[in-house]
């Protein structure tokens, strides 16, 4: 990023140059009666020209001072004298200097536009890039761990870090970089930073600064180095979003080629929060709006799956205090199961509606989580059951998933729950687990009449049951709602599709893991 | 308040609930000619009559109204070592594995059926007076279709031996040594690596997998490594 002022000291290019020009020297001494002044001054312009373009400056000039020298010394008269016979010969000689120097200047200030003009180029380059990738990125947060990698890279400083600007003005750490370390705030710098609208500086002797407008190409260097920590407000249409803290543990600088780039890559910063602020107020407002519309249906469904239970119990324990059969009593309890069960699916759904539901992803077995979920389902509808059938590839070593092994208990036993619930009594279930490249998949087919036309997403809804269901079974409209739900919540999905040949096919998908080797 | 049933010199069971709605299901369900059910409605109480009344087992409300149930669990842990149900409303994993860290031995979700409280007791109490043999002086075990030599190290599946990775010995050594007791995957760590956190910690339910797939007919229906969900795993080696 930074352009070299100066080439660097080249002795074998020096050397080269001296043995060309020594050379070509010698091999006109040679000849030097058939020789003109105009073809030496020419040959040795040549060297020169020769050496400005590979060695710069310097080489340039001292080839044509030594070549000034051998000139007089060997091809004016008299020769090997310094002195000179005709007062012409030294208009020949001082144009010969001028001009070989001349060249050189001009050589060399060629080679830095060449040279600042790829630098620039670079940068526009990286920047294009970095613009395009901030866009594309498919979430806010990598956008800006992109920004702060290339932001670190750029100003080769150890640590650079992008904070949030909140509504109650605190700053909150949106990205880091390095990701693994957890970046030390310079708190004070940062809020200095954010209040003034204007870069600050901690310096290693431990005085804060503000050290003017990036952009500034007037504000003074010196503010600039010795930097233990620089602090930048990120700001989009003139309101401060957030701040970017670049720090080191040794002293650093930044140059005035480095600050343009900063400028530059701040804005793509700014940008980046901005993006990140407005997604979260975006997802706030989804919930909102789910947590409504999860409200509306809520109520709804109270008149009826609430009541209907408590109607029956109500009835029976009347029935059966009036000296009516006590065996009714079992349904009284198993009408309590089931308003029991509902109370349990509220309180879920309302969790994950508010964004409240704890998700703690582990490394878990695959033959566990569905060896829990198969216990429960089988618990619930009579251990003699026998209908669902389990296949499980793991034959080339356990099959193992980073999920979260309640909520995913929960998702397959909604599964095989309605699976068993609303196909023949004597049909069986088939739970499928294998394993596609990096993601696990759990297949639960039912042989029952399936699920119309038209309603496969529908059922997924809260409260929302599929039409044409079987007449005499109950449900509250919420397993499929819940298991969809907590899939997504760890980065899983659940969809469905007909089984070939009738039925329904619903397909979860994990992230997989990996067994530790013994 | 205690409400005897029965006074034959037998099991007595200690019930702390401050609801007397719950005492009187859990006395429903427990009611026995062998067993004598005493009752207290606070914690207080509860661990004044657990020293007292030296009961079998104790039937632990969480929700009491003077103390937290996590407290009165270790309070109750200090000086005695009877088997603890734990009664509670919905509450989380986490607060399910804090209560057996704690010491309770089991734990019940409200509502509960009493044939699932029943069942419960039973295995508490089974556990308990069998406590002593679980290391036999020949150190064979015979558990289900197993036979397992702990001196010899040794696990024979029907007449076939199963090769176990040292890992997996050392967690059927631990299962074994807290047989019938739920161990949560913690304490089931810190049994077999010791307190020293690690890798293998993540890894701890991939090598009970591994070990059911060793041992278990059927690995997705384990009947020797039990799963509690979330909380840990039970070995019930069987009669």
């Amino acid at each position: 990023m930074t352009a070299p002022p100066t080439r660097a000291w080249q002795p074998r290019t020096w050397l080269f140059w001296f043995a060309i020009l020594g050379g070509v020297g010698i091999a006109m001494l040679l000849a030097r009666s058939r020789l003109d002044k105009a073809h030496v001054a020419l040959t040795f312009l040549l060297v020169v020209l020769g050496g400005s373009s590979a060695g710069g400056r310097a080489l340039g000039v001292s080839l044509a001072g030594t070549a000034f020298l051998a000139f007089d010394w060997f091809f004016l008269r008299p020769y090997e004298t310094l002195f000179i016979a005709d007062p012409l010969d030294w208009l020949v000689l001082f144009a010969f200097l001028i001009t070989g120097v001349v060249a050189a200047h001009l050589m060399e200030r060629q080679r830095r536009e060449a040279e600042s003009a790829r630098t620039r180029a670079d940068e526009i380059d990286r920047l294009a890039t970095l613009g395009a990738e901030t866009l594309n990125a498919p979430r806010a947060e990598e956008a800006l761990d992109a920004i702060a990698s290339v932001i670190r890279q750029a100003m080769a400083t150890d640590g650079c870090a992008i904070f949030l600007r909140q509504d109650d003005g605190g700053l909150r750490l949106a990205s880091g970089s390095p990701a693994s370390e957890t970046t030390e705030a310079h708190s004070a710098l940062l809020s200095y930073t954010v209040d003034h609208a204007e870069a600050a500086a901690q310096r290693s002797d431990g005085t804060l600064t503000l050290v003017g407008d990036t952009l500034a190409r007037r504000s003074p260097t010196a503010g600039y180095s010795e930097l233990l920590a620089l602090g930048i407000p990120l700001t989009v249409r003139g309101r401060v979003v957030g701040a970017l803290q670049l720090s080191s543990t040794r002293p650093f600088t930044v140059s005035d080629d480095q600050r343009r780039v900063l400028s530059a890559l701040s804005y793509y910063a700014a940008l980046g929060v901005e993006r990140l602020r407005l997604a979260g107020a975006e997802e706030e407002a989804e919930s909102l709006r789910r947590a409504d519309a999860l409200k509306d249906a809520l109520l709804a469904s109270v008149s009826h799956d609430l009541r209907t239970p408590l109607t029956a119990i109500k009835a029976i324990a009347n029935e059966v205090w009036r000296g009516g059969d006590p065996g009714r009593a079992l349904v009284i309890e198993q009408e309590a199961d089931r308003l029991n069960e509902l109370v349990d699916n509220l309180l879920e759904l309302s969790q994950i509606n508010a964004g409240s539901l704890a998700i703690t992803v582990a490394l878990n077995t695959v033959d566990e989580v569905v060896g829990a979920a198969v216990e429960r389902v089988e618990a619930a509808h009579g251990a003699s059951d026998g209908r669902i059938e389990v296949h499980i590839a793991n034959d080339d070593g356990i099959l193992v998933g980073e999920f979260d092994f309640m909520h995913t208990t929960r998702a397959l036993t909604n599964l095989l729950d309605n699976a068993l619930k609303y196909s023949p009594p004597d049909s069986s279930i088939v739970l499928r687990a294998w394993q596609h490249r990096d993601r696990l998949l759990f297949a639960v087919e039912d042989s029952g009449r399936g699920i119309l036309p038209g309603d496969e997403e529908r059922v997924f809804e809260p409260f929302c049951r599929g039409r044409g269901l079987a007449d005499g079974v109950r449900g509250t409209g919420l397993g499929l709602s819940i298991a969809r739900e907590l899939a997504e919540a760890q980065r899983g999905t659940l969809i469905y599709e007909p089984r070939p040949g009738g039925g329904c096919r619903f397909t979860l998908s994990l992230p997989a893991g990996t067994a530790p080797a013994e | 308040m205690p409400a005897t049933i029965d006074h034959t010199d037998t099991d007595v069971i200690l019930v702390i609930d401050d609801e007397p709605q719950i005492r009187r299901a859990v006395r429903n369900a427990l009611s026995d000619p062998r067993r004598r059910l005493v009752e207290a409605d606070s914690a207080e109480t509860g661990i004044d009559m657990a020293a007292s009344e030296r009961p079998a087992l104790i039937v632990l409300d969480l929700g009491l109204p003077d103390r937290d149930g996590l407290a009165v669990c270790v309070d109750l842990r200090s000086f005695t070592s009877v088997p603890i149900i734990v009664l509670s409303a919905r509450h989380s994993d986490r607060e399910k594995e804090k209560l057996l860290d704690a010491g309770a031995d089991d734990y019940i979700t409200k509502p509960f059926s009493t044939l699932e409280l029943k069942a419960r007791v039973r295995a508490q109490l089974r556990r308990a007076a069998t406590r002593p043999s679980t290391d036999p002086a020949d150190g064979i075990i015979i558990a289900q279709h197993l036979t397992i030599d702990l001196i010899g190290r040794t696990v024979k599946r029907a007449s076939d031996e199963v090769h176990l990775t040292p890992t997996e010995w050392n967690l059927l050594r631990a299962f074994i040594a807290h047989t019938g007791r739920t161990l949560t995957h913690s304490q089931l760590f810190a049994a077999v690596w010791g307190e020293a956190a690690g890798d293998a910690q993540q890894y701890l339910r991939v090598y009970v997998g591994q070990l059911r797939r060793k041992l278990e007919i059927d690995p997705v229906r384990p009947r020797l490594i039990r799963t509690e969900p979330a909380v840990g795993y039970r070995f019930e080696p069987g009669e």
